[in-house]
């Protein structure tokens, strides 16, 4: 059984810290194609949360076409979503690595940079609402 | 005020102007919830708020002097066998009988509750390896509380209310407590009522809420509904109360900024417009703690735009 | 619900049984020793003959082997026996389940609290006064020689040979579980409940009892004086009632030549049991009523 974990403190909230391990796994092979997940109640029993919680992060997954549930059957990841994700995000992991580095030689700390993020990310929705 | 996110479904609880008045005292005054089947509810309250109250109102323990109680649809009496049926019940520091084995406790479920599984109740203790043999006495706190929720599974009752479950436990017991209850509510029809001091775990187990204070509900509702009407607002020191789009549940005023916790509604419009503001989500512990420190006066004036004075900072690291 | 009060009072049926099998066990030692000593004595037949009259050595030396063991101790410190017994089931069968939280577990069961509370009553009542009847037989077959020259109303029988026995246990238990009601802490529950309990005991014992029924008065004229009216745990003869087994309620008169006394035939034995019996059950109900409404009302 696939078996997650949770980081109570992290701030990040269960569903998508769930969703996020997924995403990861696939990423690293860990999770292929076939695949299926463990039920919401071993995960619910297992890390000790709301069985909505899981059920909240499997349909964010089948939103992003990661995972599908095949009735009675559970649930399962879906052929196409490891290359299409590891696709889409790569070229944005490699830039991210970069600015990092660059934000690190300029002398910003996490912190620095987590506010800095954060401003500039509210700045980007603006812009996109107006 | 209130919620109801049934969705057309009988609500597993529903109360309508419930109070309860000690003498010339209420406990509690005018609580009407609607929590929907299969919800698992954080209540939260300092001591004296009302939830004690409130807990055995809904287990049929005491009458209430004012308003109703429905589990399922059903008008709760207190202390009838049919009312006492429909709710499970674990009790701070799970009492049991001392000198009773774990079949002795099972045995007393069997008699006083007609719709007793013991299949279930057995079945969960020696998942748990506990000899059915032993005595009460003889086995750890962990070991006591699973065997008070075994009891209360094994009712079979729709509503399950657990008061303070985890207070008393160490680390490990906690954990493998809330797994099994975690477990039965995705297995199955039951509706959990978690009454908890605990605030910073109220995000992993719960998805309703429900906040009291001086003996009134202060916040119920989906934890999901609750989080969107409500920002965390960064605004410049000078703004006033009534310039801010929604009703102000807390704010700190720092030299040349404030913090605002604001609740609002689909009808304010969006905050975003204004230089030098910033918003943010909250987390369920900010917004279960600005609830918790509001002062009487602003909570029962909550349709007001004025906000309260602030009784102190709202720290993110809480402690318990 | 009756497994479930047999089970919460088991250890204390266990309790009581093993207090009755020592009575038993004393009481046959004793009772064997004074059978022997009184058919030595040929004590039967100087009583049936005389009452004891024309056989004093004989009774006089009976009393200084039994009287003390078997009158003085149940007239002290063992009158306080039933009242012990009941208030110790009594005091924590409500207050034991206050004092450790157990009445959340209890009353969210399926049984609306009053009928936990009758069952468990009545369990505890029912075993009480299987005890209590058991105790009385111990006592009244070992004190059964004594019997023979005090009579069976004298106090320090009359409270253990007959129905009163198990009524002084009932009502203790009956004041220690309205006790514990109210101050929801087992010790002093008990406690609470023996002052009321001696209290009510005195009144019906010293001021109710000799007045059941009208006393009858006896006139005895005695050449060489007549006999003391004295104790009526010590052996009196010849008897200043008239028979043995005659309560002696006072002395009227006495001129030393004549008497006159006034008493209860021994032949209303059954009837003053009947309604001492009587007081004491029907105040054991007003009390243990009082009780479960008491707890009833406490859901409100």
């Amino acid at each position: 059984m696939f078996r997650f974990r949770l980081d109570g403190s992290s701030g990040v909230p269960p569903y998508l810290q769930i969703v996020h391990q997924v995403r990861q796994s696939l990423l690293l092979g860990y999770l292929q194609e076939g695949d299926r997940l463990p039920t919401v109640k071993d995960v619910a029993g297992d890390l000790a949360i709301n069985p909505n919680t899981v059920v909240k992060a499997y349909r964010q997954l089948e939103h992003e076409g990661l995972a599908g549930g095949r009735p009675g059957q559970g649930t399962f990841i879906t052929a196409a979503s490891v290359p299409a994700l590891r696709g889409a995000q790569g070229a944005l992991r490699e830039s991210l690595e970069q600015w990092l580095r660059e934000a690190d030689a300029a002398g910003l700390n996490d912190e620095a940079v987590t506010a800095l993020i954060a401003v500039v990310r509210q700045d980007v929705k603006k812009e996109k609402v107006s | 005020m209130t919620h109801d996110d049934t969705g057309g479904s009988v609500p597993a609880l529903r109360t309508t102007g419930l109070g309860k008045r000690y003498g010339r005292l209420w406990g509690l005054r005018d609580c009407s919830l609607s929590i929907p089947p299969g919800a698992i509810v954080g209540l939260v309250g300092s001591n004296g708020a009302g939830k004690t109250t409130l807990l055995e109102m809904i287990i049929g323990l005491r009458t209430p002097t004012d308003g109703q109680i429905e589990v399922l649809g059903h008008t709760a009496h207190a202390n009838t066998a049919e009312s006492l049926a429909r709710v499970g019940y674990v009790a701070q520091d799970h009492p049991l009988y001392p000198d009773f084995s774990v079949a002795d406790m099972f045995h007393l479920g069997q008699a006083m509750n007609p719709n007793w599984d013991m299949a279930l109740a057995r079945s969960r203790v020696e998942a748990l390896d506990i000899v059915l043999e032993r005595k009460i006495k003889t086995l750890s706190g962990g070991q006591r509380a699973q065997v008070s929720l075994a009891m209360a599974l094994a009712k079979r009752a729709p509503l399950l209310v657990l008061d303070e479950p985890v207070a008393s436990l160490d680390p490990v017991a906690r954990l493998e407590f809330m797994r099994e209850v975690m477990a039965q509510v995705a297995g199955g029809d039951l509706t959990v009522i978690i009454a908890s001091h605990v605030v910073s775990e109220l995000e992993r187990f719960c998805d309703w809420l429900v906040v009291l204070t001086h003996g009134h509900v202060q916040l119920v509702g989906p934890v999901d509904g609750l989080l969107e009407e409500h920002q965390m607002l960064t605004v410049p020191r000078a703004t006033p109360d009534a310039d801010l789009p929604g009703i102000i549940i807390h704010r700190d005023d720092s030299d040349r900024h404030s913090s605002v916790l604001l609740r609002t509604s689909p009808a304010t419009p969006a905050a975003q417009a204004h230089q030098g503001w910033h918003t943010e989500t909250v987390s369920v512990e900010e917004l279960v703690m600005a609830y918790l420190l509001r002062p009487i006066k602003a909570a029962n004036s909550s349709n007001s735009a004025r906000g309260a004075q602030p009784s102190g900072p709202i720290t993110k690291v809480m402690s318990r | 619900m009756i497994w479930v009060s047999w089970r919460q009072h088991r250890s204390q049926a266990i309790t009581g049984l093993a207090l009755l099998c020592a009575l038993a066990v004393y009481g046959l030692v004793l009772g064997l020793q004074m059978r022997t000593s009184f058919s030595n004595n040929n004590l039967a037949t100087c009583l049936a003959h005389s009452q004891g009259v024309s056989c004093p050595n004989a009774v006089g030396a009976f009393d200084n082997s039994f009287g003390s063991l078997v009158n003085i101790g149940f007239w002290s410190v063992l009158l306080l026996l039933p009242g012990l017994i009941g208030a110790a089931v009594g005091a924590p069968l409500i207050a034991r389940e206050l004092e450790l939280g157990t009445w959340r577990l209890a009353w969210s069961q399926t049984v609306p609290r009053s009928r936990w509370l009758v069952v468990k009553l009545a369990v505890a009542a029912a075993g009480l006064t299987v005890l209590g009847a058991a105790m009385t037989l111990v006592i009244t077959w070992y004190r059964a020689p004594m019997d023979r020259l005090t009579g069976h109303f004298v106090h320090n029988a009359y409270d253990y040979e007959g129905f009163v026995f198990t009524a002084y246990i009932l009502f203790a238990f009956g004041l220690a579980v309205l006790a514990g009601a109210l101050l929801r802490r087992s010790i002093p529950a008990l406690l609470a409940a023996l002052v009321p309990w001696v209290a009510v005991r005195i009144v019906v014992e010293f001021v109710l009892r000799p007045h059941f029924m009208a006393p009858l008065t006896f006139r005895q004229t005695c050449p060489h004086g007549c006999g003391g009216g004295g104790g009526n745990n010590i052996v009196n003869v010849p008897p200043s009632t008239g028979h043995i087994g005659n309560l002696l309620i006072k002395t009227l008169n006495n001129t030393g030549t004549t008497q006159v006394t006034s008493y209860q035939p021994a032949s209303r034995y059954w009837a003053f049991q009947s309604i001492e019996a009587g007081i004491f059950v029907a105040l054991t109900l007003i009390v243990l009523g009082a009780t479960v409404w008491l707890v009833h009302r406490r859901a409100a």
